[in-house]
């Protein structure tokens, strides 16, 4: 993956509509932070946006599935984010991040502080886990069960990204507008060479 | 009236019968269960067989010191080991093929070309048919955008042999479709240079080509000697969606028998000597040549060799006897498949290896059940008796089934060993003890499926299985569907699962409900059917099934849900009434040991007592 990872591609969310609910019963709804893309464009470890997404959708189109892409406004809780999602999506399930790379897999029918998949630290998701994420968001999605995504842990994190990752919330926070209903983007993802 | 206790030490379960026995009879007050410490028949047993009175007393309501008498059983020291042997191995040799299966390989059908590295791909010649590797760290787009290039360039790229699991991705970036396999971990070691052939079925389907002989024949144009050759080959990959052969001067795939040592069993005055690479069915008639069998030894220096010496050991622990003078009695051979990793393979592919179970089974004529008496009659300070031969009491328990009747056969299935007896009309008890019961069918099930974890494939054999379709729905093994009204625990979300009492648990297998549900019945009919007809068969008058008048079933495997069934199945040809044992109508088919002692104590006479414990 460190190919993917090297080379530079850009993330621009184009608007194409309120984000309504999907009918397609293996479709996976990617629902993204207020500030996702824009005005942040990389997660708190530097992965671009532009391949978090990429990757995401690649692990879901790899599996067979499809996904939509949603922008959510009026709120920065990755929970809420995500079960937003999740009821829109025609299968159910969703995929939320956060613009620091906060991940987490919903299911509709799930209490909205529950979860499919949780990847609560941010700066251990790289490319890779982005892609198995999709995969297995997918295969929820078609009704298998797939293995859940290693999750790597490491003690240190907390103490060396707390506060920048307490800032990035913060600065999150700031792109919150109330009055703005979420809207379906096209991520259109430019090469740059 | 003189308050009397029988306690039964199982090999996994100590039972105890707790009833008031005076001049007009027994009244039975209450019974209790509780798992066996120790191996059965060794000092060990006492505290649980002490916690298994403590509990007797506490549910008849009664304190201690009012205990006259503990009757035990004269347990006959019988103990079971088990062993896996794999028979088979599948060794691919100078990498000649790539067997394994990815969740998604891309495009389909088949191509056959020169193996080139994707970066060589620049060097390549026009018109001439290649398969391109793709190492690791390859990105999809990048490796599309290469391709297409290659391709309108004229190269005439047939196929793609991957790293990562991109297959499906790349093959939609393709101006053509070609078939891509992916997810091969060892990708570097694939020769380049070669000719190779990479084919992918279309979903739900299985490759046709390069799983038969003369389809790999044709492909690669090969000579009557050599399709004989690569027969292996064809076989080794039929059944997969997707497989890649490459043609190298001195590969092949060998499929081997392993020498896992000889068997020598002895009896009825000789000895023979069978080979465990026999399988089970070979193995399981040189013992029938045999019968009876008076002791089995195992090739030194073998797996089979070290674990019948092992349960030797075990025994020599339990009864102070040296080795020398510990016999096993009876062997149970069953043959199963394991899935292990092939040797040389690319891609972590995993072979169904062909596999015997073995339960072998120690009797010896000294216990240790003394001692155990001895203890009990310090800790609870009242009178301990040894008595009664396990078979006997358990039929005069078994009687107490209502509806049953003189003659009676019994087949006791247990956690370590299946018993079988018989009371016939003279009242005469003839009795067996065979190898194999429970435990071996949680083992045949944990190898099969892979599972590696014995509670879980203990869970996996006492419960019936579901599919969670939603997080309100369940689809049992029936077919039938389940809702809920409150949404199920995240953590069962589209699993197979176990049905048990405190709720659904996960079964951590990738396969489909059907086949693990096919393992499960198979293990039980292997163990349990196999050895209720061959004990039968070793009691019955004249060893014929049909003389026997009805069969009841006892011992914890008889509260299973299916395994009655199957036992009761197997046995209806014969004509025989077959059911499961309701001991004094209350107790079903626990406790029949411990009531039976109560009852032999008492001198009460053998027959259905209707009017029971009420």
């Amino acid at each position: 993956m460190t190919a993917a990872v090297d080379s530079v591609r850009t993330l621009q969310l184009r608007e194409i509509g309120p984000a309504e609910r999907g009918t397609r019963p293996e479709e996976v709804v990617i629902a993204l932070s207020p500030a996702f893309g824009d005005p942040f464009t990389k997660t708190i470890v530097d992965v671009p946006h532009a391949e978090v997404v990429r990757q995401l959708l690649a692990g879901i189109e790899e599996r067979g599935g499809s996904a939509r892409v949603i922008k959510v406004y009026r709120t920065a809780d990755l929970a809420a984010i995500a079960h937003f999602g999740a009821k829109l999506s025609g299968s159910g399930i969703a995929v939320g991040v956060l613009s620091r790379g906060t991940t987490v897999l919903h299911q509709r029918d799930l209490a909205r502080l529950s979860n499919l998949e949780l990847f609560p630290q941010a700066p251990l998701l790289d490319a890779e886990v982005f892609r198995m994420i999709g995969a297995n968001a997918a295969q929820y999605a078609q009704g298998q069960s797939p293995k859940p995504v290693p999750t790597r842990n490491d003690q240190m994190a907390r103490p060396r990204w707390q506060a920048k990752a307490a800032l990035l919330h913060l600065k999150e926070f700031d792109c919150i507008d109330k009055n703005r209903n979420a809207v379906e983007v096209e991520p259109v993802i430019t090469r740059v060479d | 009236m003189a308050l009397v206790i029988g306690v039964d030490i199982g090999n996994s379960t100590t039972e105890a019968c707790i009833a008031e026995v005076g001049e007009d009879g027994v009244d039975r007050l209450a019974s209790s269960l509780t798992a066996t410490t120790g191996v059965k028949g060794t000092p060990a047993n006492t505290k649980g067989a002490v916690t298994a009175v403590r509990r007797a007393l506490s549910a008849a309501g009664r304190p201690a010191d009012a205990l006259a008498t503990v009757l035990l059983n004269e347990a006959t020291p019988v103990i079971s080991g088990l062993a896996m042997e794999t028979i088979t191995e599948t060794i691919i040799t100078e990498s000649t093929m790539i067997g394994h299966n990815p969740d998604t390989p891309g495009g389909e059908g088949l191509g056959v070309g020169m193996t080139v590295a994707l970066e060589d791909l620049a060097t390549v010649e026009e018109d001439v048919p290649v398969v391109v590797v793709v190492g690791a760290g390859a990105d999809f787009d990048d490796v599309a955008h290469l391709l297409n290039r290659a391709l309108e360039r004229g190269v005439d790229v047939v196929a793609a042999v991957m790293h990562g699991d991109d297959a499906v991705l790349v093959v939609n970036r393709l101006a053509r479709r070609i078939p891509v396999v992916d997810e091969v971990s060892a990708v570097d070691r694939v020769p380049l240079g070669m000719l190779a052939a990479v084919e992918v079925a279309p979903p739900g389907r299985t490759i046709r080509t390069l799983s038969d002989s003369y389809g790999l024949a044709s492909t690669f144009d090969l000579d009557a000697e050599q399709t004989r050759q690569v027969s292996p080959v064809a076989r080794a990959l039929s059944g997969n969606r997707s497989a890649v052969v490459v043609r190298t001067p001195a590969g092949d795939v060998t499929d081997r028998r392993i020498p896992v040592g000889t068997l020598t069993l002895s009896g009825s005055g000789r000895s023979l000597e069978v080979g465990v690479d026999g399988g089970a069915d070979a193995i399981m008639e040189a013992i029938g040549r045999v019968a009876p069998l008076a002791d089995v030894h195992g090739q030194s220096g073998t797996h089979v060799g070290g674990m019948l010496a092992t349960v030797r050991d075990t025994m020599t622990d339990v009864t102070g006897q040296p080795a020398s003078e510990i016999q096993i009695r009876d062997v149970l051979a069953v043959d199963t498949v394991v899935p292990s990793t092939v040797r040389g393979g690319l891609a972590g592919e995993v072979s169904r290896e062909n596999a015997v179970a073995l339960a072998a089974m120690v009797r010896t004529s000294r216990s240790r059940m003394q001692a155990v008496a001895d203890a009990l009659s310090s800790e609870l300070g009242c009178e301990t008796l040894i008595g009664g031969v396990e078979g006997e009491v358990a039929v005069r328990g078994a009687l107490t089934t209502p509806g049953s009747s003189v003659p009676i056969a019994i087949i006791d299935m247990g956690g370590g060993s299946t018993d079988a007896a018989l009371l016939d009309r003279d009242g005469a008890v003839s009795a067996v003890h065979v190898a194999g019961a429970g435990e071996l069918v949680t083992k045949l099930i944990d190898s099969e499926l892979g599972l590696e974890d014995r509670e879980a494939a203990e869970s996996v054999k006492r419960h019936p299985l579901a599919k969670v379709e939603s997080f309100f729905h369940v689809g049992h093994e029936d077919g039938t569907v389940q809702f809920f009204t409150d949404p199920l625990p995240p953590n069962v979300f589209a699993k197979v699962v176990t049905v048990t009492p405190e709720g659904l648990a996960p079964v951590p297998v990738r396969g489909s409900l059907e086949s693990v549900r096919t393992v499960r019945r198979e293990a039980k009919r292997r163990v349990f059917v196999v050895n209720a007809l061959r004990a039968l068969a070793q009691v019955a008058p004249q060893g014929s099934l049909r003389l026997l008048g009805s069969v009841v079933l006892l011992g914890g495997s008889a509260l299973d849900f299916e395994i009655p069934g199957m036992v009761a199945d197997a046995l209806a040809p014969y004509g025989v009434v077959c059911g499961i044992g309701n001991v004094h109508g209350t107790e079903g088919p626990r406790n029949a040991v411990a009531a039976g002692l109560v009852d032999v104590h008492a001198g009460t006479a053998a027959g259905p007592v209707t009017a029971a414990a009420s």
